[in-house]
């Protein structure tokens, strides 16, 4: 009966990805749960992947737009305002 | 007391927020001439839409939505152009990931690692985001950056990439291994 309800790492990983959107059931949510307090490197793994998660929201790049789009895009709002 | 009167100055709006576009822009479209286009779209856009701006939401939040929508709207433009490649094979996709019984392949194994909550631990993630982001293959990247930087919902991202919710999963799922597994080796690097 145990060995149907343990999951496998690649199970588990998959399972955290319908986790993150709310798409898991009651037994996979326990599943889970069990998994990773059995296995550090998924503990990690899910840790870690939230992290990246929460701070992808935050990419920007660090350069700015080029001096010819800058003045092309104030001209076009120049010519659009009165 | 008199209501203040809400004078629209898209002139401002872009002396104020048009770089802040642009850099949320560019990372998420990869190309710089794309991400200049979408900001003038944006600030278009907005333009047009001056007399609907009812001063409600905020004017950065009210030209972030516009560009999401321009963000979106080019991964759906890009689909369609796209139409004609087909799926890669997704069946084997993690067997590089996992042994047989679906345990850790032993070069792949988590190590030990966590950024804390200080800005400039977070400013060398996002960093690091950014460039392993790029690495991805098409479809996972597109998928990648429409899920965790651009925050849509898989059902919608489906549309978005005409793709079957059983390959988002997989592709997803695949995206994650890698990035995670690329963070972490730029992340001990430095």
């Amino acid at each position: 009966m145990m060995k149907y309800l343990m999951l496998n790492c690649k199970e588990a990983t998959i399972l955290m990805a319908k986790k993150e959107e709310g798409k898991l059931s009651i037994l996979g949510k326990m599943q889970l749960s069990m998994h990773t307090s059995m296995c550090s490197f998924c503990k990690k793994f899910e840790q870690q992947t939230k992290q990246i998660s929460k701070e992808s929201k935050h990419v920007h790049a660090e350069e700015s737009m080029s001096a010819v789009a800058n003045d092309r895009i104030i001209k076009m709002i120049d010519e659009h305002s009165f | 007391m008199e209501k203040q009167v809400i004078k629209a100055d898209p002139k401002k709006w872009f002396a104020l927020y048009g770089t802040l576009l642009y850099q949320h822009a560019l990372p998420r479209v990869n190309d710089v001439e794309i991400a200049e286009d979408l900001v003038q779209e944006t600030f278009l856009s907005a333009l047009k839409g001056l007399d609907g701006y009812k001063g409600e939401a905020s004017e950065k939040n009210w030209l972030f939505t516009i560009l999401k929508n321009k963000i979106v709207d080019f991964y759906r433009k890009k689909a369609t152009e796209q139409s004609f490649m087909s799926m890669p094979d997704l069946r084997a996709a993690e067997n590089d990931w996992f042994d047989k019984e679906g345990n850790w392949a032993e070069n792949r194994m988590p190590k030990d690692w966590h950024a804390s909550d200080n800005p400039t631990e977070r400013k060398e993630i996002q960093k690091i985001i950014n460039s392993c982001k790029d690495h991805l293959k098409a479809l996972q990247q597109h998928v990648f950056t429409l899920k965790y930087l651009e925050d849509l919902e898989s059902e919608e991202i489906c549309k978005v990439l005409n793709i079957t919710p059983s390959n988002y999963w997989v592709l997803i799922h695949r995206a994650r291994l890698q990035m995670r597994d690329c963070v972490e080796h730029y992340w001990l690097k430095n």
